[in-house]
């Protein structure tokens, strides 16, 4: 299939993003009552943002809810049912950054392996991503550290890029095509013009990074061949307030923990948000905890995340710098913070 | 998936954060970026905060105790039978009270109080945390003469000194924690006082490791320090006792160590003094309180923007209780019950003559009253009596429950007020910055429940002091007149946003300054020290105990320990012979008790602490004091 190339003019896009709204439910970023970006179900076409920094929380919710019901159990006399639940409504994420489109990809592609888990992968053959690229860097990103931006080179079923008076538009799958489908008439073919401004963006974005950088190679050589001090851990774990924010705010993060609610013969089994980072985590019923101090969990993580053997099997770091963590993590713990001190092999100064 | 933005019902750090609800129940929490005090930054109990309110065991009808069983009742009769048998009890001469809640909203509390003074015409009104913050509180109005405006979070992070007495912060207050570690990574120094090398007092430039009760001691030592440190004579006209101080520290030495770190501090154009609920209870965190605050006023620290103290409130609205004079013997305002000027304002707000004289208080009112009524709270969980406050509680001839959460209270009750929780009600509460915040419902009320403010103003109404309240916020406009330092704070509240507004406060200007007195409470016969800890105890409270997610430790410690355990540092485990898990018998002037001993790296030699939670298991050698000196042997 041949990638279609497109421009709309920015004056014809809310008419675009109202018949999207006809075929299924939208998500785009929105500005919420307190003055942020966040990602939200949209009712009309003027809704959606076209200038904004990327919310702080991820499009995650959308995909792997903080709290899913995932089976339906039923006790009637002696007789239970057990019944997975599914959601199958297509969605449309609409004006997604492009870390988030990778971290959607990590995510689909942890779901992916054995055993698949039809619950995440359901909901996500249902979802249509439009991207819109970032012509300028967000504040905190690193994306090009990580190959997740600020332009994608795949991944996506729309990506937008803001060409001034109109958005160029490449679709990357069929269901891209539908998309745009849904009102060709406001769609034309790029010029080659339009199509090398693209380009010249692109470029323009790349060099213009530098507040925030993260050098995952020589941290992950020295992660992946376990040469990162204990002890140094054991610093940067004192720094760290166990509030699980880094997890949860991560677009790759999924892990997760699952409990019944119900009674009277009703029951639903719910996936429930998770982090690695809480102390009872890894608590076994014994009282043993295989990982009881706040520096071997933290090692945890960035030994998922940045590790080359996890890199082999995800096929990217965990990491699509995104810079999220730098705005939650309670003690500075972040992922450029860590990386920073394993390269330099200490913790900050103070 | 619907967002609303609110306040965290956790620790009094107030946060807040977007509640996320699907088919109107909480599901998620999303941090916000633009928040005042948290700026997208949340604990992980305020990342969980959905739990507890769509996994807990929530009260769905109003329900009246016959024949030894709760049955539910429309709530008209749930109501009358309430307001029925106070008005029995009351003519009959029976005493009656209100317990509010550091878990309830402003509007609630300040209800609560009014149905006390105004319906059931008593001072007998409290909330039970308060027995744990009034002592901190009280220990700074004694060096302030008032209430004093405590330093904000965000100015935390920008002081070049912080003096902090834990507690374990990173624990009970992460939020403050953070702007704690903020403020390190630009450079400031942290002291850091306590018995435990927690994780502030690893990271702390200074660790002054003390025994517990014994804080004051080193704060002297500091305190004297300070006072030799060139400059500080300036402070001298703004502080009353001042040369008595110096008497008094005149024979107090400071190692080195001390010096500088009083260096730090007297040198500090910025500082922020945190004091957390220290070991013991009453009358020595009292002191310690007010020996950190001298520091801060000698230093210079307090009575200016940037610096200052923080008493660290352990639940969302301590303070907002105390603002709407949810205490036997003060206002709303916080005023002293006697103020003439506050009692003709507060009886014009109202429209009835107060009662006078002060009530009891929460520990004394369980005890003998004949009808309570208590609202969102378990006071056997948060008293230190424990298990005594629970067979108190069940000795109650009347007792009102009015809660969200099924807990203990609810099932001795004879009448139980099916309320919202936090995910469902409109309210304000006020933070340890003193900043009142929005809390806003993301959902629909479960069953038949009602809104807090709406039950305590159908039960005033049938007790002669209603109201013409038709909104929460009826309610905190009647706050703005009854409590001043509220007034003119609405605009800013009803704002649309976070509606967040700094509550007025005088800023201190004179000082009474004074030395801690200090004493030595072990004896050769008993060199231990065994305190409580005094971390709030999370895991007895329903928004904790309800979230599967955070129950998790708690639950699991309780399972694993049914009778208790003491930390004992593990050179002192290792001199004793004994392993984690032993036991050891532990022998007080009050009697003994056998519990098994946990070990925990960084504690002081010769310190046993106790967690809160365990109170009970160790009521035979210490009991509401907090702290005693014991002899420890293998058991
Ligand atoms: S966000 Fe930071 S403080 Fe919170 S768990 Fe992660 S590393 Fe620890
Ligand atoms: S620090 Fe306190 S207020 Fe903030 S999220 Fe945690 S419990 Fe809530």
């Amino acid at each position: 299939m041949q990638p279609l190339v497109l421009t709309i003019a920015k004056r014809d896009i809310a008419q675009w993003v109202g018949a999207l709204l006809e075929s299924g439910k939208v998500i785009a970023p929105v500005r919420g009552p307190c003055g942020e970006a966040a990602f939200c179900r949209i009712e009309s076409p003027e809704e959606p943002l076209w200038e904004f920094e990327n919310p702080l929380a991820p499009p995650k919710q959308f995909l792997l809810p903080q709290t899913d019901p995932i089976v339906a159990i039923r006790r009637n006399g002696g007789v239970t049912t057990v019944a997975p639940i599914y959601d199958d409504a297509p969605r449309i994420l609409l004006n997604v950054r492009p870390c988030d489109v990778r971290g959607i990809a990590f995510l689909t592609r942890m779901h992916e392996m054995e055993p698949a888990d039809a619950s995440y992968l359901r909901r996500r053959a249902n979802f249509t991503l439009i991207a819109l690229a970032c012509h300028v860097p967000c504040r905190l990103g690193f994306c090009v550290c990580s190959d997740s931006g600020p332009f994608l080179s795949g991944g996506y079923d729309v990506q937008l890029t803001d060409l001034g008076e109109r958005y160029l538009a490449e679709t990357g799958s069929e269901k891209g095509e539908a998309a745009i489908g849904h009102a060709s008439g406001l769609f034309r073919p790029a010029s080659e013009e339009e199509v090398a401004q693209r380009q010249r963006l692109e470029t323009v974005a790349r060099g213009r990074f530098g507040d925030q950088t993260c050098h995952f190679a020589s941290a992950m050589r020295r992660i992946s061949t376990r040469r990162v001090d204990d002890a140094l851990w054991e610093q940067m774990g004192d720094w760290c307030l166990e509030c699980g924010g880094c997890n949860f705010i991560c677009p790759t993060c999924y892990c997760f923990s699952v409990k019944d609610r119900g009674g009277d013969g009703r029951w639903t089994r719910c996936r429930m948000w998770d982090s690695c980072q809480y102390g009872a985590f890894t608590l076994e019923a014994s009282g043993h905890n295989p990982r009881a101090q706040r520096g071997e969990r933290m090692k945890r993580r960035f030994f998922h995340k940045v590790s080359a053997q996890y890199y082999v099997r995800d096929g990217a770091t965990g990491c699509v710098g995104c810079g999220r963590c730098i705005k939650v993590c309670l003690g500075g713990t972040d992922m450029p913070a860590v990386v920073a001190a394993i390269r330099r092999r200490a913790w900050h100064e103070q | 998936m619907v967002s609303t933005a609110t306040t965290c019902p956790f620790c009094a750090c107030g946060c807040g954060f977007f509640l996320l609800a699907k088919n109107g129940e909480a599901a998620g929490v999303a941090p916000g970026e633009s928040h005042p005090v948290s700026a997208g930054k949340l604990c992980a109990r305020g990342w969980c905060a959905h739990e507890a309110p769509s996994w807990g065991s929530r009260l769905l009808r109003p329900m009246i105790r016959r024949n030894r069983r709760l049955e539910p009742v429309p709530w008209n009769e749930a109501l009358d039978h309430v307001a029925g048998r106070l008005r029995e009890l009351i003519a009959a001469g029976k005493p009656v009270g209100v317990l509010g809640s550091a878990r309830a909203t402003n509007e609630e509390n300040y209800l609560a109080g009014r149905l006390a003074r105004a319906g059931l015409r008593t001072n007998h009104v409290d909330f039970c945390y308060h027995s744990q913050c009034r002592p901190l509180l009280a220990g700074i109005e004694d060096v302030t003469g008032g209430s004093t405006r405590p330093i904000a979070l965000r100015d935390i992070e920008s002081c070049d000194a912080v003096v902090l007495v834990e507690g374990d912060l990173a624990k009970t207050h992460p939020r403050a924690a953070a702007s704690v570690l903020k403020a390190r990574t630009r450079g400031a120094r942290l002291i850091a006082i306590g018995c435990a090398r927690t994780q502030m007092a690893r990271v702390a430039s200074r660790f002054l490791q003390v025994a517990p009760g014994s804080e004051g001691e080193a704060i002297n030592a500091l305190l004297a320090a300070a006072l030799r440190a060139a400059g500080e004579e300036k402070q001298a006209a703004r502080c009353a006792g001042y040369d008595a101080l110096r008497g008094d520290l005149q024979a107090v030495s400071a190692t080195d160590e001390i010096r500088e770190a009083a260096e730090w501090i007297a040198a500090a154009e910025r500082a922020a003094f945190l004091i957390g609920p220290s070991a013991g209870c009453g009358d020595a965190s009292r002191k310690t309180a007010a020996v950190i605050a001298t520091l801060a006023a000698v230093t210079g620290h307090l009575g200016g923007p940037g610096s200052g103290l923080l008493p660290l409130l352990g639940r969302s609205n301590a303070r907002g209780a105390c603002d709407v004079g949810l205490a036997p013997d003060r206002l709303p305002g916080y005023e002293p019950i006697e103020d003439g000027e506050a009692r003709r304002r507060v009886e014009s707000v109202w429209g009835k003559a107060l009662p006078s004289g002060a009530g009891l208080d929460a520990d004394r009112m369980i005890e003998n009253v004949s009808g309570l009524v208590v609202l969102a709270d378990d006071p056997a969980a948060v008293l230190s009596a424990g298990q005594r406050a629970r067979a108190a509680i069940e000795r109650i001839e009347f007792l009102v429950a009015l809660d969200a959460f099924v807990t203990p209270v609810v099932e001795a009750a004879h009448a139980v007020l099916p309320v919202a929780s936090f995910a469902e009600t409109e309210g304000t509460v006020t933070n340890m910055e003193a900043r009142i915040q929005r809390v806003r419902p993301a959902g629909p009320l479960p069953g038949d429940a009602v809104e807090g403010w709406r039950a305590l103003a159908e039960l005033s109404a049938r007790l002669g002091a209603g109201g013409t309240w038709n909104s929460a916020a009826d309610v905190f406009h009647e706050i703005e007149r009854a409590a001043p330092r509220y007034g003119g704070t609405a605009a800013r509240i009803f704002d649309g946003g976070w509606g967040s507004a700094l509550t007025e406060m005088p800023e201190a200007v004179r000082f009474n300054v004074q030395a801690a007195a200090t004493q030595e409470l072990t004896t050769a016969e008993r060199p231990f020290v065994l305190a409580w800890d005094g971390a709030f105890d999370w895991g007895g409270d329903p928004l904790v105990s309800f979230s599967p997610t955070l129950s998790r430790d708690s639950q699991s410690e309780r399972k694993l320990f049914p009778n208790g355990f003491v930390e004992m540092s593990g050179d002192d485990a290792d001199a004793l012979g004994v392993r984690a898990g032993w036991q050891v018998k532990l022998g007080s002037a009050r009697g003994e008790a056998i519990v098994p001993i946990r070990r925990r790296d960084g504690l002081r030699r010769g310190t046993l602490l106790a967690p809160y939670a365990f109170r009970d298991c160790l009521a035979g050698v210490l009991a509401d004091e907090g702290i005693t000196a014991v002899q420890v042997e293998r058991a």
